[in-house]
C-alpha cells in the first residue's frame, strides 16, 4: 500500500509522526519534493483562487504525488490546543482538495484534534484502519509515532551574529525556503542571526498571552503574539521579522496586536505571495538590516557616520 | 573629481554625477521601459558626449535592478532604496523627520530620528497608490503625466474614488466618469484616493511629523502635493533633485566606500559602445527550476541572476556585497 504525504502546510512540524505512524504500519511512503515552481504552478491551477498562497501550495503538493500513491493523507488539522483552532482553511482543506483536483485517489479526512493523546489517538485508529486490520499494530504504531515527534526538535537559534532578528510567522512559511525566497540564508548573507518561536517555552507564550484582553481564538495568532513579543523584551535580538501570507486573514488581527506592543521597536512585515521575483525581498530586507546596524551603533554611542 | 549614482527604478533610470562637494552637475533622467540595460547604456552615451574624459571615483547602484546596474558599470556600492533615499535626504537637511517618497511601483515611508533612519515601510505586494498607476490612469485619460497635477489644481471639489486597489479604483473611475463628472473632478479624486491610501496603508501607526520631504517621480506632481498637505495639516518640502535622490544617495554611500577601500570597480563609460545580451533559461540541476538570466558583454559573460541556490551567480567572481554602513 503507497500512502502518500503531501509535503505541504504543517508537515514541516509533523512529518516525524505522519512520517512513522505510517510506516509502522508497512506502507510505503510517497512524499512530494520541496515546493518548487511546478508545485507552485499546479497549486495555483487548481486551487480556488481566493486561498492563501500555503493552501494553493498544499494543493500543487497533492497533485504531484496523487497518481504515485493510493491513499492521501490530507491532514484537516482542526486543533492543537484546547478551546483554540488554528485556522478555517485547515477545516475545508479536504473538500478544497478532492473538488478541485480531479482524479484524486482515496484520501484520509478524518479530522485531527489534537489536544491530547486520546483524542489524537482516535484519528490514528480511523486513518490506520484503512491500511491495517490489527488494532494492536495501529497501537503500536501510534505510540512510535508519538514518540518520534516528541523526540523531533525543530527551530532555529544561530549562534555567533552580532545582529539577530525574531522570525516569526506560520512554520510552513518559515520552513518553505521556496517561499520565503530563502530568507534565513539571506539575512545569514548579511549577518544577521535567526530565532524561532520554538526558542521560547510555552509557559513564557502563555504569560504574554494572558495579557490580552481576550484569549485568542486561533493558536496561530497565540504562538506568533506570543513569541514575537516575548522575544522583543526577553531575547537578546535586534527586530523581528515576520512572514506573512498575502491574504490572511489570522495575520490580519496577529500583526495588529504585536504591532500594538512594539511600538517604536524594529518591526518588519514580509508578505509573501506567488511572486518569484526577489528584488522587492531583496530591498526590504537590506534596508530593514542596514537600519538594524544603524541603531546599533547609535546605541553603542559611535557615530552612525564612521 | 566627480562621484557618480545610478538608479534603475521600474519607471524611470536616474543618473546623477555629483562634485567634490556633493553638489549635483548632471541629472539624466530616462524612462527604463523595461529594458534597464538600454537604459544604462542610453545614459551612458549622454553621460560621455558631455563628460568624456573626466576622472569617476565612485560609482554606486540602487533601485530594483540595482544588481543589474552593478555588474554592467563595475559599481563599488550596491545599496537599497530606502538607505540611499535617506542618505540623500540627510545631506540636504539634516533636520528631515519624514520622507514620503512615491516611486513607479514603490511607496515608502521612512521615519527618521536624530540623524538614522529608525523605521521604514513600504507597499506590499500590490502596486496600488504608486507612479505606474498614475501614469497608467493619465494614458486612459489621455493626458500627458507632467500635465496631471496642474489638472487636480483646477478641480473644485473632489469626486470620491476607491483607493485599496488599482483595479477597483480604475472601474469607480470609469464609473464616475460615465456619470459626467469631468477630468479635473476625477484626477483631484484620484490624488485624494492615492494619499488616503498611502496613509492609511503604509503610514499607518507611524508618526509622520515635520520635516517632511516628498519625493521621488510622484513629487512632481502638484496634485499630489496639494492633497497630501491638505490631509497632513502641514508644509511638505520637495527637495530640488526629487527625482534623483535615490541616485544621489547612493552616490554618497559610494563615496564613502571607496575612500575606505581605496579603489574604485567603475569600469568606464565606454559601456554605451558595448553589446550586451541578456538570455535566460530554466536551470534544469534541481527541481527549483530557477529561471536565470545570463549577461554577456560582448560575447564575454559578466553575470548570472535568479538562481536561488548560488550555482550560476557565483561562478563569476563578484567583489563583495556586504558594504559598509
Amino acid at each position: 500500500m503507497k500512502i502518500g504525504i503531501p509535503k505541504g502546510l504543517l508537515y514541516c512540524k509533523y512529518y516525524p509522526f505522519l512520517q512513522t505512524f505510517f510506516s509502522e504500519l508497512d506502507a510505503e511512503i510517497i512524499t512530494s519534493d520541496d515546493t518548487n515552481k511546478k508545485i507552485l504552478d499546479e497549486g495555483v491551477k487548481y486551487c480556488v483562487d481566493e486561498a492563501c498562497l500555503p493552501i494553493k501550495i498544499f494543493h500543487g503538493h497533492v497533485s504531484s504525488i496523487k497518481d504515485k500513491c493510493d491513499i492521501v493523507v490530507i491532514p484537516r488539522i482542526i486543533q492543537l490546543r484546547k478551546r483554540e483552532y488554528i485556522c478555517p482553511k485547515f477545516c475545508g482543506l479536504p473538500e478544497m482538495v478532492l473538488n478541485n483536483i480531479p482524479n484524486m485517489p482515496d484520501a484520509i479526512i478524518e479530522p485531527i484534534y489534537a489536544t491530547n493523546k486520546i483524542k489524537l489517538f482516535n484519528w490514528a485508529t480511523v486513518a490506520g484502519k484503512t491500511i491495517s486490520k490489527d488494532k494492536f499494530k495501529i497501537k503500536k504504531a501510534f505510540n512510535n509515532a508519538m514518540n518520534a515527534q516528541h523526540n523531533h526538535k525543530t527551530g532555529i537559534k544561530d549562534e555567533s551574529y552580532e545582529l539577530n532578528v525574531a522570525l516569526s510567522g506560520h512554520p510552513y512559511n518559515i520552513y518553505d525556503n521556496y517561499v520565503n525566497m530563502n530568507v534565513i540564508r539571506k539575512l545569514n548573507k548579511l549577518g544577521v542571526g535567526v530565532v524561532t518561536e520554538e526558542y521560547v517555552e510555552d509557559k513564557m507564550i502563555e504569560n504574554e498571552v494572558k495579557s490580552l484582553y481576550k484569549k485568542p481564538f486561533w493558536t496561530f495568532t497565540r504562538n506568533n503574539y506570543g513569541f514575537t513579543v516575548n522575544a522583543m523584551k526577553r531575547l537578546n535580538i535586534n527586530g523581528i521579522i515576520y512572514i506573512s501570507s498575502f491574504n490572511c486573514g489570522i495575520d490580519s488581527v496577529t500583526i495588529e496586536l504585536i504591532k500594538d506592543k512594539t511600538k517604536d521597536y524594529p518591526f518588519l512585515i514580509l508578505k509573501v505571495d506567488e511572486h518569484t521575483g526577489e528584488a522587492g525581498l531583496d530591498t526590504r530586507i537590506e534596508a530593514f538590516v542596514d537600519m538594524l546596524e544603524r541603531r546599533s551603533l547609535v546605541e553603542n554611542n559611535i557615530s552612525s557616520h564612521g | 573629481m566627480y562621484y557618480l549614482g545610478v538608479d534603475v527604478g521600474s519607471v524611470s533610470t536616474d543618473l546623477v554625477l555629483l562634485d567634490k562637494k556633493m553638489n549635483v552637475i548632471e541629472k539624466i533622467y530616462l524612462r527604463t521601459r523595461g529594458k534597464p540595460i538600454n537604459a544604462i547604456q542610453d545614459g551612458f552615451r549622454l553621460l560621455k558626449s558631455k563628460y568624456d574624459g573626466i576622472e569617476i571615483n565612485a560609482v554606486g547602484a540602487t533601485g530594483s535592478g540595482r544588481q543589474i546596474a552593478s555588474t554592467l558599470i563595475g559599481a563599488d556600492a550596491v545599496k537599497n532604496e530606502i538607505t540611499a533615499h535617506a542618505i540623500a535626504s540627510l545631506e540636504v537637511n539634516k533636520d528631515v523627520r519624514t520622507i514620503i517618497e512615491i516611486g513607479g511601483q514603490d511607496s515608502k515611508i521612512i521615519i527618521i530620528r536624530n540623524g538614522i533612519v529608525c523605521d521604514f515601510a513600504m507597499n506590499t505586494v500590490c502596486a496600488a497608490g504608486t507612479g505606474s498607476f498614475l501614469d497608467r490612469q493619465a494614458e486612459r485619460l489621455d493626458i500627458p503625466i507632467e500635465e496631471f497635477g496642474e489638472y487636480a489644481l483646477k478641480a473644485s471639489t473632489s469626486v470620491r474614488i476607491a483607493g485599496r486597489c488599482a483595479v477597483f479604483a480604475e472601474s469607480d473611475m470609469i464609473h464616475k466618469q460615465s456619470l459626467g463628472y469631468n477630468d479635473s473632478e476625477i484626477i483631484r479624486g484620484l490624488c485624494d484616493a492615492l494619499v488616503r491610501n498611502y496613509i492609511n496603508n503604509i503610514g499607518k501607526g507611524k508618526e509622520i511629523v515635520p520635516k517632511v520631504f516628498f519625493q521621488g517621480g510622484v513629487a512632481a506632481n502638484i496634485g499630489m502635493k496639494n492633497a497630501f498637505e491638505q490631509a497632513l495639516g502641514f508644509e511638505m518640502f520637495i527637495p530640488e533633485h526629487y527625482n534623483m535622490m535615490g541616485a544621489i544617495g547612493v552616490a554618497i554611500i559610494a563615496k564613502e566606500i571607496v575612500e575606505k577601500k581605496g579603489n574604485t570597480n567603475f569600469k568606464g563609460l565606454n559601456l554605451a559602445e558595448s553589446k550586451f545580451i541578456t538570455k535566460s533559461f530554466d536551470c534544469e540541476g534541481c527541481t527549483n527550476q530557477c529561471e536565470v538570466v545570463k549577461i554577456t558583454e560582448n560575447n564575454s559573460t559578466i553575470g548570472y541572476f535568479g538562481d536561488r541556490c548560488g550555482k550560476w551567480c557565483n561562478k563569476l567572481i563578484i567583489p563583495s556585497k556586504k558594504l559598509l554602513a
